[in-house]
């Protein structure tokens, strides 16, 4: 009961520290980043707490707390953690508190709307996390659009308003055709069980014929599959990180990019198994082509932001290969893939953020021997490149490894068979890790090392803040990445719920 | 003879009659113009008040046999309805000091009393004439500026037409049927002949005409624009939405079936579509808000798709949460001594830095109407393409929500506008009155109420 409510807490926290900070900070910049943080700390201490306390033994929904909300349509108030979401809340607020404290100096006017925008964004981010029903669900997932919308278009640099607003009519034409199959689903069910629910646990149970459960994927998949987003529906992004504030980068890459990746693991593909099954050709032919061209993207970049923004494309392809996988080791490479790319984009980012706000460019041509100039700043961006291409010891590593395992293995029973697809495209995310390898050495190459250009002499290097936010980080890639073993605990039965989810055929008359 | 139900079950028309009444003999009495808003918020309030209590005893009644009936259903939309009026009032305040503004709404919202209630055509025809009568008036009173004896006119000829119209099918029903019983009209619905088929369709087009569905809908944005901004927003909310609920009482409890379910889809179809795209082309505050209730009118009919049962809870919904989003839009636009200034969408520019809380809450107002998560118009949207699917539309409904998403990009500019703009304000503005922003504000709880508690609200409805 007690963790129940500080499941809820996590959850609305922020949202009641955004109405404060209107109440009482609206003047004072000093007061509204304290509160901020204080509030951000308050829900990882919670969250961490929970994570504690979570039984890794059990699929079941844990700390759950079901109101009914909406009872005429079977809507409830249902939010709970799984080994699904657990480590995903934790990453969301975690990250919290490191994002407040990187705007500090970048964020100097509307500051308290800012920080507002940023506590409700937690809110609607953590609660399209532990949602568990689908209206409350949809609810969060469209909600958080809005403070995004914002905060790139107030915030942001000179092409603000048109990257946000594309930014949101790309994300809203799939959360549109979303909204129609939510309800067809809904419609269906009671049609057919008789039961009137938006619990996920109730939708599992479905049964729809494979050319509606095709269709219906293929309204949440297109959703999702902006979000993630899958090449080709990629093109906001890049727009989108350039544009954005150093925080709506990493909220962006660290949590946001997770929600098309988490849509396709919770309710894409276990409630129409048949149909993801139907597709999982088609849909790994373009994880791995987002895998291999996003690479490609982000080795041609000038812009140090587009070079991060295409290398999460690529990242979040793994993702998707080790969920299409079904194999055990895939889907849990897939899920730490998630969580260590949060860390690292966000690290990334901010050590981005962190050079713009000294040289006021991005441009890869006008930066040279940082090496030698800022050596802690250095060290930091090297370890987040390492991390970034997976080097062993770090977060990426186990991610990378765990999925293309996964991928292998589901591709070599296959290739036996006769069927080649799955093995070439596994060699083909092979060859992302390599291509991966090259564009960040090269633009640590020649961001960090050769001849220090001129404009930017004498730069100062990392402040108090900015080494704490950046050690803090490093400490979980690195922990992710040599003890792995809580982690994949944590999701391991999830990923056995997924994988029965998604394997059993529902629909009548399909045959595995 | 009507005894005492008369009395109780009418008693929200009692009040307004009451405060028109006093209105008046403050009027001859030469002392309109300070009391009058005072007359005119309590008498309103009382109405809602009545009407809600009513609702809460479940009175049934039928004070005039055969003419005017009461349920709780009823009572509930009539109460919600007046309760809307009173933010109109509050922001009418700062433009129109003199009693009559008070007088024509009261009258107005009479009207509005009977459509829900009316059992016989010829009290929803005295109803829509009621209902729209004053408001003739009501546009004129800008007069002020040139547009708005043309807007008058514009609205006076095409709500006449639309009254003709209306007056035409039922004659032709009564003369099928030797009834003016409006169940008629439901069994109507389904009858094949060619006098009753004309006849529906007739009182339909009445309808759209009087709801500004395309392509009946040119007079609604010059009527708008014409109008002074709370009798726009008097026009754009609550005449639309009783307009709809006397749809709702003709529909009875019928699910429509044959050749009239495609003049139902096709048309509302088309409004949402134009409506929205058009919308995107429009300058003028007003103009766009008009275009932008031209869709909202074609997902309000396309609620007449769904299930008849739960058809009177999904419109009101909708209506209320439609008018409080735009309500909350119109109180709290900034001042401006020319009433054009007001509305020009590029003074709306960099607002947020000028007035932080206007262009909160003109946001919360758009991304509401735009139907986005976690606002009420969200609620309301689902409900109705719920509905829509499960009597078998999928196509419509999902055609239906396609054109919505057409709409939410000029929601999202005047968003953007006033955000992300730095604009610098018009030497004339001043910010929005003490009492609009008042109105402001609770239209803000009441949108807050319904986006907090919405299973709570239509388990009420």
């Amino acid at each position: 009961m007690a963790e129940a409510t500080l499941l809820n807490l996590v959850l609305w926290l922020p949202l009641c520290g955004a109405g404060l900070l209107l109440l009482v900070a609206r003047r004072n910049d000093d007061l509204a980043r304290t509160l901020t943080t204080a509030v951000m700390v308050a829900q990882f201490a919670a969250a961490a707490w929970l994570y504690q306390r979570f039984d890794t033994t059990t699929a079941a929904l844990q700390f759950s707390t079901a109101v009914p909300w909406i009872p005429q349509w079977g809507v409830s108030y249902l939010v709970g953690l799984d080994g699904f979401n657990i480590l995903l809340v934790l990453l969301t607020a975690f990250l919290g508190p490191l994002v407040v404290l990187g705007a500090r100096t970048s964020i100097d006017r509307d500051v308290t709307f800012f920080h507002a925008l940023l506590l409700v964004l937690q809110t609607a981010m953590v609660g399209a996390f532990v949602a568990q029903d689908l209206f409350l669900f949809y609810l969060f997932w469209e909600a958080m659009l809005i403070p995004m919308f914002l905060m790139i278009g107030i915030w942001g640099g000179t092409r603000r308003v048109y990257a946000t607003l594309k930014f949101f009519l790309y994300t809203a034409v799939g959360s549109i055709l979303m909204l129609a199959a939510v309800i067809y689903l809904v419609s269906a069910l009671q049609a057919t069980s008789g039961v009137t629910s938006f619990a996920f646990a109730d939708l599992y149970r479905t049964q729809l014929p494979l050319t509606v459960q095709m269709i219906l994927l293929g309204a949440f998949a297109l959703s999702f599959a902006i979000k993630v987003p899958m090449v080709p529906l990629h093109t906001w992004l890049p727009d989108a990180h350039v544009e954005a504030p150093t925080a709506g980068s990493v909220v962006l890459a660290g949590v946001l990019l997770k929600m098309g990746t988490y849509g396709f693991m919770k309710l894409g593909f276990p409630l129409f198994p048949d149909a993801a099954r139907a597709f999982t050709p088609v849909l790994m032919t373009l994880a791995s082509v987002s895998i291999v061209y996003g690479a490609c993207l982000a080795l041609v970049q000038t812009d140090i932001k587009k070079i991060i923004a295409y290398s999460s494309i690529s990242h979040l392809g793994y993702v998707m290969l080790g969920l299409l996988s079904l194999e055990l080791t895939g889907i849990q490479g897939a899920m730490i893939q998630m969580v260590s790319h949060g860390l690292v984009a966000a690290g990334l980012f901010l050590l981005v953020g962190m050079i713009y706000e000294r040289c006021h460019t991005r441009e890869l041509a006008a930066f040279g021997g940082l090496a030698r100039q800022v050596p802690v700043y250095a060290v930091f961006f090297m370890i987040f490149t390492l991390a970034s291409v997976g080097l062993p010891a770090t977060s990426g590593f186990t991610g990378e490894f765990l999925v293309l395992l996964g991928a292998f293995r589901s591709a070599w029973p296959a290739h036996l068979a006769g069927n080649d697809l799955p093995l070439w495209l596994s060699v083909a995310a092979v060859s992302g890790v390599v291509l991966g390898a090259l564009y960040m050495l090269r633009f640590a190459l020649t961001f960090l090392f050769g001849e220090p250009k001129a404009p930017h002499q004498p730069l100062r290097d990392l402040s108090g803040r900015e080494r704490f936010i950046l050690g803090v980080l490093t400490v979980a890639v690195f922990a992710l990445g040599l003890f792995p073993a809580g982690a994949l605990r944590a999701t391991e039965q999830a990923a056995v719920t997924y994988q029965q989810l998604v394997g059993t055929p529902r629909a009548p008359g399909v045959t595995p | 003879m009507p005894d005492q139900t008369a009395l109780t079950a009418m008693l929200p028309e009692h009040s307004l009659l009451a405060g028109i009444v006093v209105l008046i003999c403050l009027e001859v009495l030469g002392r309109g113009s300070r009391p009058a808003l005072w007359v005119s918020l309590l008498s309103i309030a009382a109405a809602s008040v009545s009407a809600f209590w009513l609702a809460s005893m479940q009175v049934t009644a039928e004070p005039f046999a055969g003419q005017f009936s009461v349920t709780p259903a009823i009572l509930v939309a009539k109460g919600a309805l007046l309760a809307l009026a009173i933010p109109v009032v509050l922001m009418a305040r700062s433009e129109f000091r003199e009693g009559e503004f008070s007088l024509l709404l009261l009258s107005s919202l009479y009207g509005l009393c009977l459509l829900p209630s009316s059992m016989s055509y010829l009290v929803m025809f005295i109803g829509l004439e009621l209902l729209a009568m004053p408001v003739y008036a009501l546009v004129l009173l800008a007069y002020h500026r040139p547009e708005s004896a043309e807007a008058s006119f514009k609205y006076l000829v095409l709500s006449g037409a639309a009254s003709a119209t209306f007056l035409m099918g039922v004659s032709l029903l009564y003369g099928a049927t030797g009834s003016m019983d409006v169940s008629t009209f439901a069994q109507a619905l389904g009858s094949g002949d060619a006098l009753t088929r004309t006849a529906t369709v007739l009182v339909l087009l009445a309808l759209f005409l009087k709801s500004a569905i395309v392509p009946f809908h040119a007079w609604a944005p010059d009527t708008y624009e014409g109008a002074s901004i709370p009798v726009t927003a008097y026009m754009a909310t609550l005449t639309k939405g009783a307009v709809l609920l006397a749809a709702v009482r003709l529909f009875g409890t019928v699910t429509v079936t044959g050749p009239l379910v495609g003049l139902l889809m096709a048309l509302p179809l088309a409004s949402i579509v134009f409506g929205n795209l058009a919308a995107i082309r429009q300058s003028s505050f007003r103009r766009m808000i008009a275009y932008s209730s031209i869709a909202h009118a074609g997902y309000l009919f396309y609620a007449f798709l769904g299930d008849p049962a739960a058809r009177m809870r999904a419109v009101l919904f909708y209506v209320i949460a439609y008018s409080a989003a735009n309500l909350l839009a119109f109180a709290v636009v900034p001042q401006n001594d020319r009433d054009e200034q007001r509305d020009a969408l590029d003074n709306f520019r960099g607002l947020f830095h000028r007035d932080p809380a206007a262009a909160l809450l003109i946001g919360i107002a758009m991304l509401s109407l735009a139907g986005l998560p976690p606002f009420p118009g969200f609620v309301g949207k689902f409900m109705i393409f719920r509905s829509v699917m499960a009597a078998g539309h999928v196509t419509y409904a999902v055609l239906g929500l396609v054109g919505s998403y057409l709409g939410m990009y000029f929601y999202l500019r005047v968003i953007a506008r006033m955000f992300m703009g730095a604009g610098e304000a018009v030497a004339t503005e001043q910010r929005a009155g003490a009492l609009a922003r008042t109105a402001g504000w609770i239209c803000l709880a009441a949108t807050m109420l319904l986006a907090a508690l919405p299973g709570w609200v239509i388990g009420r409805l």
